[in-house]
């Protein structure tokens, strides 16, 4: 066990190079050079030469890649080509508000595991293929359309919830943390907590509602499966209630294949953050990387996006160690 | 399955064998859900190749008298989708916008399939480092979540419709080279393959007509569903604004950007373009399923 988590550490090393690597050769790929990229309209010669000077982009490649990697390991991602500040100092607001609205978006989306066991504990009945259906449809909506539908007719047409931000513009409250949810707990005023929820509901529902679908649809798949396997016959031979079978043998066989897949879905819920957030004005990593694109703030999107994958490779590991911990085969070998 | 069920399907393959392709064409057209899904698809295909013919007017033509009630007029005998906020025939958008999309859906899985194919099929056969070299370059590039690296692609490229074809057909590569070399790797331990072998068949012909072809089926599943994806993706793109550079262009993704603002007045410029990327992704994917059933060997023979 120890052995294979190990394995699975080295294993990382080789990504987290070529990814910083890929990310270091990207901005110097961008036509007219990353001090053109990043002038833009304002590219006099002698600015290039200042901004080449400044950034060390007149030194050997090779000496760059070792700066970059040197400054980014120290946690410096560089400044925002916009605002000025530190890209680092952004990313400390925005990503919790990325990841408290993924983590609602998850927890949403794990309703799928009754909903697929549901389905295939009625194999076949209408109420199985309505399921089924849905679960295609799920995976065939874009989610900022479904955003859009859902701001439509939750906030828009009933009125129910607010229809863009993370708290009420009028609420002014301090956010240490950023993770609005605690901070706002954190005041006492339970009002501001609840209207905080608020704001969350809608975008974690758009998030979570694919990965929902797609969770029900393994889930389904995996306790049919399960279901005829020999073990679980004998164990109803001998006589346990169908709820013991049901708890003790289908569901904890079933599911292998749903943490896989769980673990897949983050790379969804990170790329589908970005439309989710832009649709209901969520003041998250998703709508920093499209201004910074509008905006051509390079060390911004240099730093976001190199960032948003790190966080995605540890979520893959951590994925994988509970796969290990969970599968009996995987811990023996 | 019981070992008298195994016997009675070992006896029934012993028939007249129809070949895997015609059977699952055979079974493909049994399969009431494939058979909705080639129609969404075949309408679609169908609207993109005869778009000049069906719209009923100029797509980009603006009429701002028609906004003089306020913006948007609705569904009407003149403009059966209604009209958009620049006095643009919504329903002329959508029929135009179908080209686009299947335009970008295709070329973008062209790039992706080929050269993943290619990738895939050096590692699968060459091997040793060789494959472990190309498969850690897969891995990092799987390591940047897709619309991510699509954005990278965009921003290092510029916005454009050429650009985020390439950038959607970049984030499908390492699918596609995981996805035949895993099949390779699995075909080349079978016995026919050390059969073929044995009896002195050169290498390049075993991979050219007993390996590819043997390994190919996941690849055409993963190829029909990567197109429903590629149009979402597209879509997407286009809905961040980072589509054609010209905003007017009728790409169903773009048309979608800037609706929000008009929800509670014209919810109808929204939905009609939405439904349209639904409806076309829906066929794809409808498809794809009948496919992979189609295709799958555990499923042969019955059906």
């Amino acid at each position: 066990m120890l052995k294979f988590i190990v394995r699975r550490l080295l294993l990382l090393v080789p990504i987290l190079i070529g990814l910083s690597f890929l990310v270091f050769i990207w901005i110097r790929a961008l036509p007219g050079g990353p001090a053109e990229a990043l002038l833009g309209e304002r590219a006099t010669p002698e600015a290039i030469a200042k901004i080449e000077r400044d950034y060390g982009l007149n030194k050997p490649i090779t000496v760059q890649y070792w700066d970059y990697v040197k400054t980014t390991a120290t946690g410096d991602l560089g400044t925002s080509v916009t605002t000025r500040r530190a890209v680092t100092d952004e990313l400390k607001q925005r990503f919790p508000a990325t990841i408290e609205l993924a983590i609602a978006a998850m927890l949403f989306s794990l309703l799928g595991i009754p909903l697929g066991f549901f389905a295939a504990k009625h194999y076949g009945k209408a109420i199985d293929s309505a399921s089924l259906f849905v679960s295609l449809l799920g995976v065939s909506v874009p989610i900022f359309f479904l955003a859009i539908l859902l701001k439509y007719v939750f906030a828009v047409q009933l009125g129910w919830l607010p229809t863009t931000g993370r708290v009420d513009a009028r609420i002014d409250f301090d956010h240490p943390t950023n993770f609005y949810l605690l901070d706002s707990l954190w005041t006492g005023d339970f009002s501001i907590f609840w209207d905080c929820v608020k704001h969350l509901i809608l975008p974690a529902i758009a998030l979570g509602s694919i990965p929902l679908a797609i969770i029900a649809r393994i889930t389904r798949a995996a306790v049919l499966d399960v279901q005829n396997e020999d073990y679980v016959r004998v164990a109803r031979a001998k006589g346990l209630s169908p709820r013991e079978v049901d708890s003790r043998h289908v569901l904890r066989n079933a599911l292998l294949p749903i943490i896989t897949i769980i673990g897949l879905q983050t790379g969804l819920l990170l790329s589908g953050a970005v439309l989710t957030e832009t649709v209901f004005a969520w003041p998250g990593i998703g709508t920093w990387l499209v201004d910074a694109i509008r905006s051509r703030n390079f060390p911004v999107l240099q730093g976001g996006i190199l960032f948003v994958s790190v966080i995605f490779v540890l979520v893959n590991l951590a994925v994988d160690v509970t796969y290990a911990v969970v599968n009996p085969k995987i811990r023996v070998s | 399955m019981s070992v008298a069920e195994l016997e009675a399907r070992e006896v029934g393959l012993e028939g007249p064998s129809s070949g895997l392709w015609s059977e699952a064409w055979r079974r493909l057209r049994h399969n009431p859900s494939a058979i909705v899904g080639f129609v969404m698809v075949g309408t679609f295909v169908f609207v993109a190749l005869f778009a000049p013919l069906i719209a009923t007017h100029d797509p980009l033509e603006q009429d701002l008298s028609l906004l003089n009630g306020g913006c948007c007029p609705g569904p009407s005998a003149e403009h059966w989708f209604g009209v958009d906020a620049l006095g643009r025939d919504l329903f002329s958008r959508v029929v135009y916008g179908a080209r686009y999309s299947l335009l970008i859906g295709v070329v973008s899985v062209a790039v992706g399939l080929s050269i993943g194919l290619l990738i895939g099929a050096i590692a699968g056969y060459a091997g040793g480092w060789v494959d472990s070299l190309l498969m850690r370059l897969m891995d990092i590039m799987l390591s940047i979540p897709g619309l991510l690296l699509a954005i990278g692609i965009v921003a290092a490229l510029g916005p454009g419709l050429v650009q985020i074809m390439i950038a959607v057909g970049v984030t499908q590569i390492p699918i596609f080279a995981r996805l035949l070399r895993g099949s390779i790797l699995a075909t080349k331990e079978t016995d026919y393959i050390l059969a073929a072998r044995s009896v002195g068949i050169r290498g390049r012909v075993i991979l050219s007509s007993h390996v590819i072809p043997n390994s190919i089926s996941p690849v055409i599943v993963q190829g029909t569903l990567a197109l429903a994806t590629a149009i979402i993706d597209v879509a997407g793109l286009g809905f961040l604004g980072l589509g054609p550079q010209d905003p007017s262009t009728p790409e169903w993704g773009t048309m979608l950007t800037d609706t929000t603002r008009y929800l509670q007045t014209a919810p109808f410029l929204a939905l009609i373009p939405g439904a349209a990327i639904v409806i076309s992704v829906l066929g794809f994917n409808l498809i794809g399923d009948g496919l992979r059933e189609a295709l799958d060997p555990r499923f042969r023979g019955r059906a």
